[in-house]
């Protein structure tokens, strides 16, 4: 509700019963020209606490080998812990797994979700929109660890239900994830299943975004629709689908909770990515040293991501602006 | 109201087909729920069955569960309240006075959130082992607030941002106090900024299972965890109390954005993109 200034008349009195009511502390506050910093107090003790206490904590341990469970001390070994990381095909592997995995789930909910986005446009006068959108977008906002579980049950090769139509459709089963070749094609299914409707909502936010008037005038002219998607929709709509396309790489890049409850990273090691590497590194196998080292890559990896992200954003910001 | 043609009755019902399509995994579960352990592992799939309530009853009445189920709403929201506090607090700072150094905190803890958990949870892990934090209450809160302190700041300030200064300037020249000015004349303003920074934030710590598995103990642990151990104890899975308590554990986060749908677009995009759906 907006807040309007109040009559002339009433000003004073109000002002006068606002400095009576007012203690010594709150009128030292307003006196204090520290007030900017101190409403960032709080903020700043988590972010010190939570975040550069350990950051630092992190980089210390990445140049020590230390076992959990071990009895001897941490040594410190310099950057062997990078260099074992540099040289280790095991590590090339999973981080080109991971690409290839992020690269196939982002592409295929992107495609799938700007296709369906497409289709959802002129849905505004859907009987009972609002509870068909809620089962469209509900893969979206469920618990990874949820649809990990209950996707083994679907996926289960005597009972699951995915069997049932593989069985009719080919006459035959599958041990999707028992399998070693279908495991990660299994899993980046499921993800495409949970992230599509992400970007069917980025899709619709970004048709959203288009010039009505444009839109009008191209309908009036009987501009094919080819030419209209080229030349009205994505130079209009471009920067909330690729904030939506960069959105879900650093999401896909984070998965861990799905692969571990899904296929625990197996068959052999087919859909282990960064996220559950870590994960093993430091609390299967408790090498603190190891894991903290790739712990630092990731990070260095994210921070890279972020920074695309804002740099995407902030240009969108100043576009903006211009116009 | 104009009349509906044939060709939009079917788009209408394709519509409902691909939404419908993309729910059946979860129904599929949430039927599984209502039926016997024997329906649940025939190979020809039972779409036909007498519902019972059996399962529903053994999990809720089963060892943890209510403990955990409550550990959940006291965690998420516990954090999420505290995370509002400090980040409303800092966003008013950054959006109102933009000291030097605002762009680059926003940056870093942005991208805290883009690291993967398990990386995160490492140097967490060892510090709250030093300091006695681990499997407490308040290590677990405090945790969670930090979690979730980026993506309120981020959607406060969006949103502190698009209320004009003339608001603060009047309050204050009318005599009001800056705490005054934050709280009662401000703060109104972003309410819808708050709710979604609210129910998204505790979606995420609803959903999030590493940190509560690692960092959690007797006492703190959630409802994830409930899932995670009960399906990898034992030889057998137990597949009705896995249909059972995912349903339970869905149901929130479903319920959630049939309500709050407007805020979904600013939920998931980290209050970086605004409209509605």
């Amino acid at each position: 509700m907006a807040q309007t200034p109040l009559p002339v008349d009433n000003q004073m009195s109000t002002a006068q019963q606002v400095a009576r009511k007012r203690m010594p502390w709150a009128r030292a506050l307003d006196e204090n020209r520290f007030f900017p910093t101190l409403l960032l107090v709080p903020i700043l003790i988590f972010f010190i606490v939570w975040n550069v206490v350990p950051l630092l904590w992190l980089l210390g341990v990445s140049f020590y080998r230390y076992k959990l469970t071990a009895a001897r001390p941490p040594s410190y070994v310099g950057f062997e812990n990078f260099i074992d990381i540099w040289k280790s095909t095991e590590v090339w592997g999973l981080l080109g797994r991971t690409l290839s995995f992020m690269v196939l789930t982002v592409g295929g909910a992107t495609l799938l979700g700007m296709a369906l986005g497409f289709l959802f446009w002129g849905s505004g006068r859907l009987p009972g929109r609002r509870l068909a959108l809620t089962l469209l977008f509900t893969p979206m906002v469920l618990p990874p660890v949820a649809v990990g579980t209950f996707f083994r049950l679907i996926y289960d090769p005597i009972f699951g239900i995915a069997n049932f139509f593989t069985l009719k459709l080919f006459g035959q089963r599958y041990d999707f994830l028992g399998n070693k070749d279908l495991a990660f094609g299994a899993t980046i299914a499921v993800d495409v299943w949970m992230w599509t409707p992400f970007m069917i909502l980025m899709t619709l936010a970004a048709l959203g975004s288009v010039p009505k008037a444009e839109l009008e005038a191209a309908e009036i002219d009987q501009i094919p629709w080819l030419k209209r998607i080229w030349y009205i929709i994505l130079p209009n709509g471009k920067f909330i689908l690729m904030l939506g396309i960069l959105l879900r790489t650093i999401d896909a890049f984070k998965t861990t909770d799905l692969p571990y409850l899904m296929t625990n990273g197996g068959p052999g090691n087919t859909t282990e990515f960064v996220g559950l590497s870590l994960y093993r590194t430091g609390f299967e196998a408790f090498q603190m040293g190891d894991a903290s080292a790739l712990a630092i890559i990731t990070l260095l990896i994210a921070i890279a991501f972020a920074s695309i992200y804002l740099y995407v954003l902030s240009y969108r910001e100043t576009r903006a602006q211009l116009k | 109201m104009t009349q509906t043609t044939w060709r939009q009755r079917l788009y209408h019902i394709l519509l409902w087909l691909v939404a419908l399509a993309f729910f059946s995994p979860v129904l599929w579960i949430f039927l599984s729920a209502f039926k016997t352990a024997g329906e649940i592992v025939s190979p020809q799939p039972v779409f036909i069955f007498r519902p019972s309530m059996e399962n529903i009853v053994r999990v809720v009445t089963g060892p943890n569960f209510l403990e955990y189920l409550k550990m959940s709403f006291v965690l998420s929201i516990g954090s999420v309240l505290i995370a509002l506090v400090v980040s409303f607090l800092a966003a008013y700072s950054f959006s109102r006075y933009r000291p030097t150094g605002t762009n680059f905190i926003m940056f870093l803890l942005l991208s805290t959130r883009m690291v993967p958990a398990s990386a995160v949870v490492i140097p967490i892990f060892l510090l709250y082992n030093v300091l006695g934090w681990s499997k407490t209450v308040h290590g677990m809160i405090l945790f969670y607030a930090m979690f979730s302190i980026p993506f309120s700041l981020w959607i406060l300030k969006g949103f502190l941002d698009g209320v004009s200064m003339r608001y603060d300037e009047t309050a204050l020249i009318n005599g009001g106090s800056r705490l005054h000015t934050i709280f009662r004349v401000v703060l109104p303003q972003v309410k819808p900024g708050l709710v979604a920074a609210f129910i998204f934030n505790i979606l995420f710590v609803w959903n999030e299972f590493l940190f509560n598995y690692i960092l959690g103990g007797q006492g703190s642990t959630m409802m994830p965890v409930l899932l995670a151990t009960g399906v990898k104890q034992g030889g057998m899975t137990d597949w009705s109390f896995i249909a059972a308590t995912s349903l339970i554990y869905m149901l929130p986060p479903i319920v959630a954005i049939f309500f709050f749908q407007k805020y979904l677009l600013v939920g998931m995009t980290f209050g970086t993109v605004r409209g509605e759906v």
